[in-house]
């Protein structure tokens, strides 16, 4: 493309393997088989995986690390064969057993001499309690919840991750690293950048955010016909960024489905961001407010225009909480009076439960169809359907399974109700906290497999 | 007219708040989007879905605004019981907002933004 001409070639190019801890596989191979990229990186990670994590953990010592290891590794042989680097935060609550896992898979798949660096520093379950951090979002502290604190999990930058690069780690992983990070450690490491050249941070960290939510970059979360529609996305393709000094190039591989356009990337340029000049993460208070988008056509933007300031002296922490049980329990009603017939089911439900009151922290009954989801913000016209949704929080397991199976007993309340289910699951909440980053050291450890 | 007919949105979240950006397909319409996607317009269309504040931020490079609604998630996605939990619907209802319909061509606002 002739408007590309002009500009510097592309220093380094990384693509993205995963967005959360669920995450698709399956582009991972053609992506490591592309010959596009040098590095991939693993975003494992949502704000409630870490704990769920830790309560693996204490089930069994050695389980918390990410799941899909064993599956990954035959993808991504001949890529590591080839010289490929991973980096991830496929350690979660675990990281020597994210490690272990690597160096099993890689023997299986007969890969000797891959060098394996592991990021400890993030559990900061001690420092909180020591701290008596605040918790803000839930006003209290840690002290103040006891034994109910499970997990706690500092938010790590890049400088651990450049360290294993520069003991030639071919795979990088640690627990609770930031989204970001793991981009903008290999891009710093490779292309010389110090990690407090502040304007260059804030743009591999641009650069990082725009790769760490995968397919929220090409399509994902995306379309709205007849507005926004992408060609195929059954197999939309995981994003490539082409980083070059000041601009980094989005695209993805010929072939996948979705788009890469200058719509697909605003939407993503501003996800999950407050204050747009001060866009905080452990390496830097990145300024998105000066961004270009630039639409090149053929699935590839150019964006620049990032810039930043020093890293926040506060590194956010995610703490676990025991909240008991959840149980949620649902029963469909459809046809005239299915709306009236459902409020009736709710009357018996709210009867039945109240004898509990005292051991139920929160409790609420939805129409799904009605205002499950926006209240009473949006009326429709009379529902052909509705599903009845009961959700309610416990410290008392019974008290949830009581609770779960009041929506079974509704198929003997008003008429017409179907298709019961219901659950109870454990409770986990996380919230933030904020400490000092001179109080985090970073260990790494890196070694053969 | 609705701004789901000129805009496109995402909502996010992060702990207990939610963002919500929203951009114009045509930057002719970013005037029109300032003027009247205000935070107190955002902040009425959502009612008690949001119990703090709605904060704006403008992004007149990229010809969109950011919102940011605090205490708007019921705790947060591991805490509410919300059957939506983490706003992702948000980006949505936001759309359903009515703007007032684009002036004739040729009599077009030039305003600028602040």
């Amino acid at each position: 493309m002739a408007a590309d001409a002009r500009r510097p070639p592309a220093l380094l190019s990384l693509g993205a393997g995963s967005a959360y801890a669920d995450d698709r596989l399956d582009s991972v191979a053609a992506m490591a088989a592309s010959g596009r990229v040098s590095y991939l990186g693993f975003d494992c990670l949502a704000e409630r995986t870490m704990a769920l994590a830790q309560v693996r953990r204490r089930q069994d010592p050695a389980s918390g690390q990410d799941r899909r290891i064993a599956a990954l590794v035959p993808l991504l042989r001949d890529y590591l064969a080839a010289g490929g680097k991973v980096v991830g935060n496929f350690g979660a609550a675990n990281p020597d057993a994210a490690r272990d896992d690597f160096s099993r898979a890689l023997k299986e798949v007969e890969l000797p001499g891959v060098r394996i660096g592991v990021i400890h520093g993030d559990d900061v379950r001690d420092l909180v309690h020591e701290l008596d951090a605040d918790l803000p979002e839930v006003g209290t502290t840690v002290r103040a919840l006891g034994d109910r604190v499970v997990s706690a999990n500092a938010y790590l930058g890049a400088g651990g991750i450049v360290d294993c690069l520069r003991e030639d780690a071919q795979i990088v992983l640690g627990g609770r690293l930031a989204d970001p990070s793991l981009f903008v450690g290999p891009i710093c490491h490779e292309l010389g950048w110090d990690l407090d050249d502040w304007d260059r941070v804030g743009h591999a960290t641009l650069v990082g955010h725009l790769l760490e939510c995968g397919v929220h970059s090409t399509g994902g979360n995306y379309e709205d016909p007849p507005y926004r529609v992408v060609p195929d996305p059954h197999h939309l393709g995981f994003p490539i960024g082409e980083v070059s000094d000041g601009s980094v190039v989005v695209t993805k591989l010929p072939g996948t489905g979705g788009a890469v356009d200058a719509m697909t990337m605003k939407t993503q340029l501003y996800y999950e961001i407050h204050d747009p000049a001060a866009y905080l993460t452990p390496d830097v208070t990145a300024d998105f407010t000066g961004l270009d988008v630039d639409d090149l056509g053929g699935d590839r933007v150019r964006i620049s225009g990032a810039r930043g300031t020093a890293w926040p002296e506060t590194l956010k922490v995610l703490v676990g909480v025991d909240q008991g049980w959840r149980a949620t329990g649902e029963m469909s009603y459809a046809g005239p009076g299915c709306v009236e017939r459902a409020r009736r089911a709710e009357e018996v439900v709210r009867a039945r439960l109240a004898p509990y009151a005292s051991q139920i922290d929160e409790m609420r009954v939805d129409l799904v169809g009605m205002d499950s989801i926006l209240g009473d913000r949006l009326r429709g016209g009379y529902p052909a359907e509705v599903r009845l949704r009961l959700a309610l929080r416990s410290t008392s397991y019974d008290v949830a399974r009581t609770a779960a199976h009041e929506t079974e007993l509704l198929y003997f309340g008003p008429a017409g109700g179907g298709g019961n289910t219901s659950s109870v699951v454990p409770a986990l909440g996380v919230t933030p906290a904020y400490v000092p980053r001179d109080l985090v050291p970073v260990r790494t450890e890196v070694g053969v497999a | 007219m609705k701004l789901r007919e000129i805009a496109a949105s995402r909502s996010g979240d992060k702990g207990d708040v939610s963002n919500i950006c929203v951009f114009v397909y045509d930057e002719a319409d970013y005037p029109l989007l300032v003027r009247h996607l205000t935070a107190d317009r955002v902040r009425d269309h959502f009612g008690a879905l949001v119990e703090g504040s709605v904060v704006r931020y403008e992004l007149p490079r990229v010809h969109g605004l950011n919102f940011v609604l605090d205490r708007a998630l019921g705790g947060g996605v591991s805490m509410t019981l919300r059957a939506d939990p983490h706003g992702k619907a948000f980006q949505s209802l936001v759309l359903d907002i009515d703007l007032p319909d684009r002036a004739p061509t040729g009599a077009a606002s030039g305003e600028e933004s602040a």
